[in-house]
């Protein structure tokens, strides 16, 4: 190599260049004197620059980190999505509650209008009312045809069998997401349960 | 086999700083033991001032506490800490201006003859100078290289500037000193 590596010499004397580099660099310094006489001047100043003591006006340790300790906030600031999702987090269970009383209560609610309708406690809103709630109300009618003296308990199963069985998909639906709101709180307490105990460790 | 260890030093750094994440002050006490001399010579080495340094890290110390959660650990929490330590020695210089005098130098006990301390002390405070009147983005790579051994990558990630801007940054320093500094490497 003719032409000098003083661009390099930095990066040579702190270990930065790769191999092939500083294979250049060496077989160059072997035959230049300029070079080496610089790369003696980063090493010379290197060494010069740690006669310079660092600070021995340090206070004891403990004392720094009470210092620090007075000073710092309750926690570390959180970043804002970090806070909405912890708050969503701790929300999650009163949200699960609310789903399913919800939840419940459309059960309840649509299972109590629909028997009485069908035992015509309804009035007139039943005519309009029950063609509407049991689209399929053609099976419930199989249990009227018998034409028994047992006509009541008979509307009440009809309604019943009408609502949760195969015939209501909007039950299925209900029971289904009942079903998973209460895996999603298991699920949930789990998780905290988890979460609480690696705390703790 | 007897460990030796203490308990504290048994966690990972890892594990002290998801835990000073989750607000546990003792876990951010042990990590502000482990890097306090680097920080507060990094603060010093920039602003020339004992007790300037001294406040300033623990400047540093609280705004790594508030930034916590946001640090990742893809690069060392070193680094990290140096970065945050910088900005605020930056801010440092930017609000006072710090006289420094010869009363701060280090007057650590040493077995050499008068003379030669004094000599010693004069080159140490030369060199002090020196780096001080270095313009400071030149000034805090040279220090990261020089005092604290970070490699040119670190230092790029720690001041978020490119390994081209850090070597010509650390060369322009170097030439710098060695121009202020002829006398003492003449000597040497």
């Amino acid at each position: 190599m003719s032409e000098h590596v003083i661009a390099w010499l930095g990066a040579y004397h702190d270990g930065e260049l790769g191999r092939r580099q500083v294979r250049q660099v060496e077989a160059h310094l072997e035959g230049c004197e300029v070079c080496r006489a610089a790369l003696e001047g980063l090493r010379q100043l290197s060494a010069l620059l740690l006669e310079s003591p660092a600070t021995s006006d340090l206070s004891p340790p403990e004392h720094f980190i009470a210092q620090v300790g007075l000073r710092l906030p309750r926690r570390p600031e959180r970043p804002a999505w970090y806070r909405a999702l912890e708050m969503a987090w701790r929300l999650t269970p009163l949200g699960l509650l609310a789903a399913w009383a919800i939840a419940q209560a459309v059960l309840v609610v649509s299972g109590a209008t629909l028997i009485a309708l069908q035992m015509g406690l309804g009035g007139e809103a039943a005519a309009w009312l029950l063609p509407v709630l049991t689209p399929v109300s053609a099976e419930v009618d199989l249990f009227s045809l018998s034409g028994s003296g047992l006509n009541d308990m008979r509307r009440i199963a009809g309604g019943l069998l009408s609502y949760g069985g195969p015939l209501g998909w909007g039950a299925v639906l209900n029971l289904l997401s009942l079903v998973v709101i209460g895996l999603l709180y298991w699920s949930w307490l789990a998780s905290w349960w988890v979460r609480h105990r690696r705390q703790q460790l | 086999m007897v460990n030796s260890r203490s308990w504290p030093s048994e966690e990972t750094e890892l594990e002290l700083i998801t835990q000073a994440q989750r607000g546990d002050r003792r876990a951010f006490g042990e990590l502000i033991r482990r890097h306090r001399e680097g920080v507060v010579n990094v603060v010093y080495r920039m602003c020339g001032d004992a007790h300037l340094a001294e406040d300033a890290a623990q400047e540093a110390f609280i705004r790594a506490w508030r930034h916590l959660p946001k640090f990742r650990p893809r690069s060392p929490f070193r680094n990290w800490l140096y970065r945050i330590a910088t900005n605020v020695a930056l801010d440092v210089l930017r609000r006072e201006r710090p006289t420094i005098g010869l009363d701060e130098l280090s007057l650590a006990s040493s077995a050499k003859g008068p003379q030669e301390r004094v000599e010693e002390e004069e080159r140490g405070e030369q060199v002090r100078r020196a780096v001080l009147a270095l313009a400071p983005g030149s000034r805090t790579v040279l220090v990261l290289r020089e005092y604290e051994g970070l490699s040119y990558r670190e230092i790029a990630e720690t001041l978020e500037i490119p390994i081209g801007t850090v070597m010509s940054r650390l060369n322009y320093a170097r030439k710098c000193l060695r121009e202020s500094l002829a006398f003492y490497l003449e000597a040497i």
